[in-house]
């Protein structure tokens, strides 16, 4: 299983790009089972804020910061922290 | 829902017909608050404040205790002694600049023309890189220390930042495509002029730059963007290289980051920075005056595009100016310059 997180937006719009595969990251698959894509808000457009693209296994969703809470919040903060 | 004591009509009458410049004031700030969103255009327009009232700033600065979660804890409200966190006391220091830059530059009273209420929370998020406009207050995080410094430290962030909201009660540019390459323009473009306006810097000794000081040391770069050269703000290993185009023929066709709001803008950016140029002396006299007409006319579409915008700023500056005059000419080649020549008669 892969997951790529990509955050785009920001004051600065500087993007952000991490991915991490379930073969080299045990965690992974346990806090993607606790991720629901298909009931992400939409992001809103709200000036300046991150937004952020999350991608498993070419499953797809876009969610603003002011909406990334619970299970989705741990997954892409952990997928993102694997890089930088 | 909010419960009124005194209805809305009656404040709004109150607003654009009493003698008495406080009382108007004072209900027009009513109205305002308990109406931010709705009334305010219809008012500003109907309610123009006489020539000799003074605007007074209504400043709140709340504190996140680094947390993510709004809207904090009040650690200064307006008219009080400094409260002795730099960062919350820079963050109203600049919100008073920017605020006194709209009443001086174009008799701008706050964000919505009606002096609504300002609130500014710092100390947002742990070492959070970002600040933003949540559609009702500013946002500020004390960035990372390694890439980023506070957010609240650059005058232009905030001029920024407060820019979205007078976008939001005016124009309402659609946060997408061009429409929000504009959007993000405007912020970046009164951000630089409050800026020029505080240092007393005409356009020719300005540095045209978006946060100036927001990157650490032994980050390489000089800020986030470039208004005089697009694309040349930042290069660096941990943040790539400043992205943005200054010209139609590179226009970057994304669906992130809202259709590259934030990457496109560069284009209007530099047509105005060409514009302000062309024009010489304060670019907030005549080429700021024309764009800040142009936003707040109440004629653009929300979704308008780089081509309609232009041409909305030739029309502008033919009322102000004369079709034939210096300024007219300066903003049509601004835009052609850039790749956006507007329409013959536009």
């Amino acid at each position: 299983m892969k997951v790529t997180v990509v955050r785009s937006g920001g004051f600065a719009g500087i993007e952000r790009r991490a991915q991490s595969d379930s073969a080299s990251d045990p965690m992974l698959t346990r806090l993607v089972g606790r991720v629901d894509l298909k009931n992400v808000p939409p992001p809103g457009r709200i000036p300046d804020q991150f937004l952020y693209e999350i991608d498993i296994d070419g499953d797809r969703a876009t969610v603003g910061e002011a909406q990334l809470h619970g299970p989705l919040r741990e997954l892409v903060h952990h997928v993102l922290s694997r890089v930088h | 829902m909010r419960c009124h004591i005194v209805p809305p009509h009656m404040l709004e009458r109150i607003a654009r017909h009493a003698d008495d410049p406080a009382l108007r004031d004072r209900a027009r700030r009513t109205l305002a608050l308990t109406s931010a969103h709705f009334a305010d255009r219809r008012l500003t327009a109907a309610g123009a404040p006489a020539p000799s009232e003074d605007f007074v700033p209504d400043r709140t600065i709340r504190d996140a205790g680094n947390r993510e979660e709004l809207p904090g804890r009040t650690v200064r409200a307006e008219g009080a002694p400094a409260c002795g966190d730099e960062t919350a006391d820079r963050a109203y220091d600049w919100l008073g600049a920017t605020f006194d830059f709209f009443e001086a530059a174009y008799r701008r009273n706050s964000i919505d023309g009606a002096g609504l209420r300002m609130v500014s929370t710092v100390h947002y998020g742990d070492r959070y890189d970002n600040a933003f406009w949540n559609g009702e207050q500013m946002v500020y995080g004390d960035g990372d220390g390694v890439l980023f410094t506070a957010f609240t430290g650059p005058l232009d962030v905030t001029g920024h930042e407060l820019t979205h909201g007078v976008t939001q009660h005016t124009a309402n540019l659609e946060y997408y495509g061009q429409a929000g390459a504009l959007n993000e323009s405007m912020s970046d473009v009164f951000g630089s002029l409050i800026k020029q306006w505080h240092l007393g810097q005409t356009a020719d000794r300005a540095d045209w730059l978006i946060g100036q000081g927001l990157l650490a040391s032994g980050v390489g770069g000089v800020a986030l963007r470039s208004m005089r050269e697009p694309g040349t703000a930042y290069d660096d290993p941990r943040l790539g290289k400043d992205p943005q185009p200054a010209h139609m023929d590179h226009y970057v066709e994304t669906y992130r980051d809202n259709g590259g709001v934030h990457i496109n803008s560069g284009i209007p950016n530099h047509a105005f920075y060409l514009a302000a140029t062309g024009i010489g002396g304060n670019a907030w006299e005549k080429a700021g005056r024309v764009w800040y007409d142009t936003l707040t006319g109440g004629s653009l579409a929300a979704d308008i595009d780089f081509a309609g915008f232009a041409a909305a700023t030739v029309q502008t500056a033919t009322r102000l100016y004369g079709a034939d005059s210096v300024e007219t000419k300066a903003v049509n080649r601004a835009w052609t310059g850039v790749g956006v020549p507007p329409k013959a008669n536009g």
